[in-house]
């Protein structure tokens, strides 16, 4: 198969949500001399990006996402270990978690997918995580960007309380922070002092790299 | 003659004629206690998730300061979970218990859970408010509120793990959800016989914002439709809250036989009950409103509700236990024309 068309493959792959297949198609990609980032960003990233748009246009939902990502990281597997220097692989890293009092990560869980997939290197904390655990992480790993999540009314004050401590600590200026979850708007966002909100999985991946000022890949 | 707030709702339930919208926060995970209750009264969180009498007089306390017309337990999402192998931690006076740990990893494991018996200690805590409840206040609507089964079936095993399962292995996942469902038809009775009125199902994790139409009129619909069923079947009422975005699933809400759908705030109530004319449509009043903004603000959300064509007025979700009082009460005090015509 010529390049392109076997690009192609390996992005339709991950948007039918076909692991065996992606794995399949990027060893024969990798066979066939192509650039290991090549494979990464113009195959695998870019079916990822298509099912990231079409969970945005209400076509894909919550669990064709997951099995997308899946295939995704089935061809990831394949590739990376023919990769030189891991570190050219991101944009920038990000610490992400479920702020104190709640448990809900499945919105997380999409973001840190949509995330990895659009190149950024995620740290992620997982779900109940207190205020000060986020900070430490961000200053750990020197992350670029912190992104908070919550589903309930009730723990929304911990974004807050977050961002107050990365205050204390002298360390707001390092880092970017996006606010996401179920009560959360752009105008809570904005009142906690948080330098973005992301609607959605695909709206945070748009938001983090404008907070950043990476330029916005197309979707295509 | 006014009618008693239970006569009321029930009418509503039942399409009968009433003088005035009733006003409810029905418990569970749309639960009502705040803070300043548990302050004036002393019966405060985590104590009132583990003493029957504790979570009755929260309950009442509620009703009574904040002027709402039902009582409702339990205050969380976490009893059928927890009698059901679910490793809980029971949270604070200001947080509501939460699963700290699943009982299986792998959806093939779920003939390996015990199942929900009257006996379970969290179990028989709720049942025993719900005697109390229905002794102190014959009049007023006791409402039992249950875990939706998807959002059971998501307390029980990592929910990532559950949504690959019902795309990857949709007959193991359906099974399970099977088990769930009935484990919840026996805590929905026992409610009934303790003395509940009504049974509210919400079930946060199920909407079709995360799963679609396809997947929520297969995995949501008929597991809810059984549970309003049996509830039916044993002379209750059957009212169910769908959180998040409407509009993805408006067509397979027809198929819901539940006579209420509660929704967010997300949703515009009016194109809802445009769509859903025979269902009561109850909501909608924004939590964060609730919770931030002034009683004057709460009223105008709450009118809008009620204009939009709501027929039990409500909290849009779950409402955060630091929600000012005076905010539930100008919510509760609108359908009573304290703050004009509706």
């Amino acid at each position: 198969m010529e390049t392109a068309k076997l690009l192609k493959t390996i992005a339709d792959s991950v948007l039918n949500m076909d692991e065996e297949a992606a794995a399949k198609y990027v060893k024969q990609a990798l066979e066939a001399g192509i650039d290991p980032m090549v494979i990464i960003n113009e195959g695998l990233i870019a079916g990822m990006n298509q099912a990231g748009k079409l969970f945005e246009e209400n076509e894909y939902f919550v669990p064709e996402l997951l099995l997308c990502s899946d295939a995704m990281y089935a061809g990831l597997n394949v590739v990376t270990p023919h990769i030189k220097r891991e570190e050219n692989l991101y944009y920038g890293s990000v610490v992400i978690g479920v702020v104190e009092g709640d448990t809900h990560d499945i919105g997380k869980n999409l973001v840190k997918v949509m995330l990895e997939a659009s190149g950024f290197r995620v740290y992620d904390l997982g779900r109940n995580v207190p205020a000060k655990t986020f900070v430490e992480k961000v200053k750990e790993t020197r992350a670029d960007l912190l992104c908070l999540s919550t589903l309930m009314t009730t723990t929304m004050g911990e974004m807050k309380k977050v961002i107050d401590l990365l205050e204390e600590e002298k360390i707001r200026g390092n880092v970017k922070v996006l606010v996401g979850g179920g009560p959360v708007s752009s105008s809570f966002a904005r009142s906690i002092g948080a330098d973005g909100y992301g609607e959605n999985a695909a709206g945070a991946v748009r938001v983090a790299k404008e907070v950043l000022g990476i330029p916005q890949t197309r979707a295509s | 003659m006014a009618l008693s707030e239970k006569t009321r709702l029930i009418n509503v339930l039942e399409g009968k004629p009433v003088d005035r919208v009733p006003v409810i926060c029905p418990g569970g995970m749309m639960n009502m206690a705040v803070l300043e209750v548990m302050m004036a009264t002393g019966y405060a969180w985590p104590k009132a998730h583990l003493y029957p009498k504790d979570m009755a007089m929260l309950s009442l306390g509620v009703r009574d300061l904040a002027e709402i017309e039902n009582v409702g337990v339990p205050f969380c999402m976490t009893v059928e979970a927890e009698a059901m192998g679910a490793q809980i931690d029971i949270g604070t006076e200001t947080t509501e218990p939460r699963v700290a740990s699943y009982p299986i990893q792998q959806i093939e494991e779920w003939e390996k859970l015990p199942s929900l018996t009257e006996n379970h200690y969290r179990v028989s805590v709720v049942l025993e408010a719900i005697s109390i409840l229905k002794e102190r206040c014959p009049e007023t609507p006791v409402i039992g509120n249950i875990t939706g089964p998807i959002s059971l079936a998501t307390s029980l095993i990592e929910p990532m793990v559950f949504f690959r399962a019902l795309r990857r292995k949709p007959k193991v996942a359906l099974d399970f959800l099977d088990f769930v469902t009935e484990n919840l038809i026996v805590f929905a009775r026992a409610m009934l016989k303790a003395g509940a009125d009504i049974i509210n199902i919400a079930d946060p994790s199920g909407t079709g914002e995360i799963l679609g139409p396809e997947t929520f009129s297969e995995a949501v619909v008929p597991y809810l439709n059984k549970i309003t069923e049996a509830i039916h079947a044993s002379s209750g009422y059957a009212m169910v809250h769908i959180c998040g975005r409407l509009s993805p699933v408006l067509p397979e809400l027809k198929k819901l036989k539940a006579p209420v759908l509660s929704i967010d705030a997300v949703t515009a109530l009016r194109k809802v009950k445009e769509n859903l004319p025979e269902k009561v449509i109850m909501g909608n009043v924004s939590t964060y409103l609730l919770g931030k903004a002034d009683p004057q603000k709460v009223a105008k959300a709450a009118k809008m509700s009620i204009k939009q064509g709501a027929g039990i007025l409500a909290p849009a979700c779950g409402i955060s236990p630091l929600t000012p009082l005076e905010n539930i009460r100008a919510m509760a005090r609108v359908v009573k024309g304290d703050y004009g015509d509706c």
